[in-house]
Parts: structure tokens; C-alpha cells; sequence
């Protein structure tokens, strides 16, 4: 029986929650505002509404993570975010903690997709 | 900025925490610049309004964004919850109005009216409980099988997103509170209510205030404009949110208002004072430039009110105008 769609999406949002956080700490390593910083990670591969991106961003500076300021560019005022010292200490463990992980599921999952389904 | 984007960006702060309202809509309204720029650059033109609709659509609706900055799990989610409070408020308020109604009925039949009273009020508290409860359920009910937040996105329309950037949505409690001074006043007009006209002066002394024959003329075009205020304070309760065809109203009355004012003024005086017994022509000298003085205060502070809110009425009009006119931009 196919998986339904919206249990297969849910899945799919599940699995991409933790894994955009490492893509938003990880390109804040260089300085970047909002729009600047959707548009690196989409020429990386990784969408994100803005909807969720800026509430993120907000969330990541109040637990320490990252730092913001207000600067004008271009003729108009933008909101600069880079890593903080916690913010890259962080990084640093989550980019282990996904690298070993990466690793387990290597040898865990099919190594191509038509090889996975029935043993 | 155009129209849709601040009428988006208002949407948004009012649904934010007051504290950090200004912060977000700052941050917000670079991102949807920056975007808009962007889209510009790639069209080599400005965008049009359906496209700058696309944009909106894209970033989410008002009550989901606002949502995401709370950061939490909501056993009522963002699209509902608005409707929670007021559906909660009107659920209990009933419930308790058909207990003091019962209890009343109960305590007049009853020998001892005040333990009658008293037992009710035991049972009040329990049934305003089930009813919270009963409240809850049904909206968690249709938050869980319903997926309203997915609903709202696919179905919410940008182009409808009222004009709460032109000015603040008037609250239900306001607008019930004017309507119902209105109907008071249209009561007493129509004589439907009795309004006491004898003004006392000192002991034993008084007159009786009349309108002079200036209002007898204006009598029709004040009951017009008392019927359009009371319409438009509804349609306020209805759609709160400033729009041009409820501020077409305003202007309309206030400038009739105004001529009203203005016929009223050329009639002076305002009114006349007949003597009751007892009274000495003294005394029904000083009554009438009493009774005039007023009039001429309130009557002018009433003409400035409405000529500074009939200006403001007309700015918000023009502004409207022209944040709704195409935007002039130069794309990279």
C-alpha cells in the first residue's frame, strides 16, 4: 500500500527541522542578513520559507547562538546576524554529532535508492 | 512599500507581542524589500500587485508568521486561537445569563429567596466550567482533524488583508458602546424618549428650555446623520478594520454635519427659556445667556472635533490612494 502524501510530508518536515538549523549556523560563519543568507543556502540546495528562516534566526539569537546588528547597506537598513563564540562552539558539536550520525545511517541505509524495499 | 506589503506588515504586529511588534515588522519589511527587489531585477520592471500578492503568499499567512515567533507547541493553534477567547467569553457569558435568569425566576417563587440565590450560584460555577471545557474540546477538536494552519495557507488572499496600516481596528467593546449612544439618541430625538428640559436656577426658580425654530429645519438632516453614525458604527462591529467605502460614510457625515452646524449658527439664538412660576425676569436673562453660552461652547467644540476628524478622514483617503497607485522603481 502507498504511503500516504501528507504522512510522507510530515516525515519529510520532521526530518529537515534539525538539519536546517546546522545549514543556518553553518553558513553564519561569515556575516549575512536575512535575504542574503536564504539566497546562500538556496544556491546550497536548502529552501526555507522566510516564514520560518527569520522567526529561526530570532530564536537562535535569544538561546546565545548567534548575534544581530542593525547596519545600513545599500541605502537601507538590514539586520547583519553572525555566529556567536557559544554559536560556533555549537556548530562544532552539532557538525560531529551529524557527521557521526551521517556515518551510522551510511552503513545502515541502501547505498542507491532502487536498492532499498524488501529484503 | 507598497499597499499590500503594509497592509501585510500591519497584519502581522498586531499579532505580535507589543514588546517586540516593532523589532520583527523591522526585520520583516527588509526581508520583503530585499525580495521585491530581487523579483524586480528579474522581471526588469516594477511588480505588479498580483505578482507582489505572489510574494506575500509565498512568505506565509499573517497568523502563521506571527505563530512561529512564539516558538512553542499550541494545543490551540495560530489560526484558531484568535476565535478562542471570544468563543470562550460568549459560551460562559450565556451560560451565566440563563443562571441569573433561572435564579431570579427561582428567588421570586421561592420563601427564602436568598438560599434560593445561593444554591444557584453553587451550580453556576460548574455549568461555566462544562462550558469552558466543552469550548476547548471543540476547538481542539477541529485543530487536530481540521489542519487549519495548511487551510489557511492554501486559501488566504494577500489582496484581502484589510488596511489596519491606515489606521487601528476599532475594538468590538468600542464600537458597541457608540452604537448604542446612538440609538439613545435617536430615541430621544424622535421624542421616543423624554428628555427633562426644565433648568433649575435657585430655590423656587426655574425655566423651561426650548430649541429655537433653526433645529426644526435641520430636524430630518439630524436624524439622517444620527441613522448613517449608528450604520457605520455596525458596520464597524462587522469589519473593523479602516476601508474606504466606511470612511466615505465618515467624511459624508461630518461635512453634513458641519452645514447642519452651520444653519444652526446662522439660526442663533440656540434656544429659548420660558419662565415657570416663581421666576423673575432676572433670573430668565441670566437663563438664556446661560443656556445660549453652553450651546455655543458645545456646539463649537463639536464643530472643530468634526472638522479636524473630517481632515484626518480625507488624509487617510489620499494616503490610501497612493500607496495603492503603482510603485515607481528602478530594477538592477
Amino acid at each position: 500500500m502507498p504511503i500516504a502524501a501528507d504522512i510522507l510530508e510530515a516525515l519529510r518536515l520532521e526530518l529537515r527541522r534539525g538539519t536546517l538549523i546546522l545549514a543556518v549556523l553553518g553558513t553564519l560563519r561569515a556575516e549575512q542578513y536575512g535575504y542574503s543568507l536564504k539566497t546562500r543556502l538556496a544556491e546550497a540546495g536548502v529552501d526555507i520559507d522566510e516564514g520560518a528562516l527569520y522567526p529561526m534566526l530570532r530564536r537562535l539569537e535569544t538561546q546565545g547562538l548567534l548575534v544581530s546588528e542593525w547596519r545600513e547597506e545599500g541605502k537601507r537598513q538590514k539586520r547583519f546576524y553572525r555566529l556567536s563564540a557559544d554559536g560556533a562552539r555549537a556548530l562544532e558539536q552539532l557538525t560531529a554529532e551529524w557527521r557521526a550520525m551521517n556515518a551510522a545511517l551510511n552503513s545502515i541505509l541502501p547505498k542507491t535508492n532502487t536498492e532499498g524495499g524488501r529484503p | 512599500m507598497t499597499d499590500l506589503v503594509e497592509r501585510y506588515l500591519a497584519t502581522v504586529e498586531r499579532r505580535l507581542p507589543e514588546t517586540t511588534a516593532k523589532d520583527i515588522v523591522a526585520e520583516l519589511r527588509e526581508a520583503l524589500e530585499a525580495t521585491l527587489d530581487a523579483k524586480a531585477a528579474e522581471l526588469g520592471r516594477c511588480p505588479s500587485t498580483d505578482e507582489v500578492a505572489d510574494v506575500l503568499k509565498a512568505f506565509g499567512a499573517p497568523a502563521v508568521v506571527a505563530a512561529q515567533y512564539e516558538g512553542r507547541m499550541h494545543l490551540i493553534g495560530p489560526v484558531l486561537y484568535p476565535w478562542f477567547w471570544p468563543a470562550q467569553r460568549a459560551a460562559i457569558g450565556i451560560t451565566v445569563a440563563i443562571f441569573v435568569v433561572l435564579a431570579a425566576i427561582r428567588s421570586l417563587a421561592s420563601d427564602n429567596p436568598i438560599q434560593a440565590v445561593l444554591q444557584s450560584m453553587e451550580k453556576v460555577l460548574g455549568w461555566g466550567l462544562a462550558a469552558f471545557a466543552i469550548v476547548t474540546l471543540v476547538f481542539v477538536l477541529v485543530e487536530r482533524t481540521g489542519d487549519p494552519v495548511k487551510l489557511v495557507e492554501k486559501f488566504w488572499d494577500p489582496k484581502s488583508l484589510p488596511r489596519e496600516h491606515i489606521r487601528k481596528p476599532k475594538s468590538l467593546f468600542e464600537s458597541g458602546i457608540a452604537l448604542f449612544f446612538d440609538v439613545l439618541f435617536i430615541l430621544f430625538w424622535m421624542r421616543f424618549i423624554p428628555f427633562p428640559n426644565e433648568l433649575p436656577l435657585r430655590e423656587g426658580a426655574s425655566v423651561a428650555i426650548t430649541l429655537s425654530p433653526a433645529w426644526g429645519v435641520v430636524y430630518w438632516p439630524i436624524l439622517a446623520l444620527a441613522v448613517l453614525a449608528a450604520a457605520g458604527h455596525g458596520f464597524d462591529m462587522v469589519r473593523p478594520a479602516w476601508n474606504r467605502v466606511r470612511s466615505a460614510m465618515s467624511i459624508v457625515g461630518y461635512a453634513t454635519g458641519l452645514g447642519v452646524l452651520w444653519v444652526i449658527f446662522q439660526g442663533r439664538p440656540f434656544a429659548d427659556v420660558q419662565p415657570q412660576p416663581g421666576t423673575s425676569p432676572e433670573d430668565l436673562e441670566r437663563a438664556l445667556s446661560l443656556v445660549n453660552g453652553v450651546f455655543l461652547v458645545s456646539l463649537g467644540v463639536a464643530a472643530l472635533i468634526w472638522a479636524i476628524t473630517l481632515g484626518v478622514e480625507v488624509r487617510r483617503q489620499i494616503k490610501a490612494t497612493r500607496l495603492s497607485l503603482p510603485e515607481t522603481c528602478a530594477p538592477a
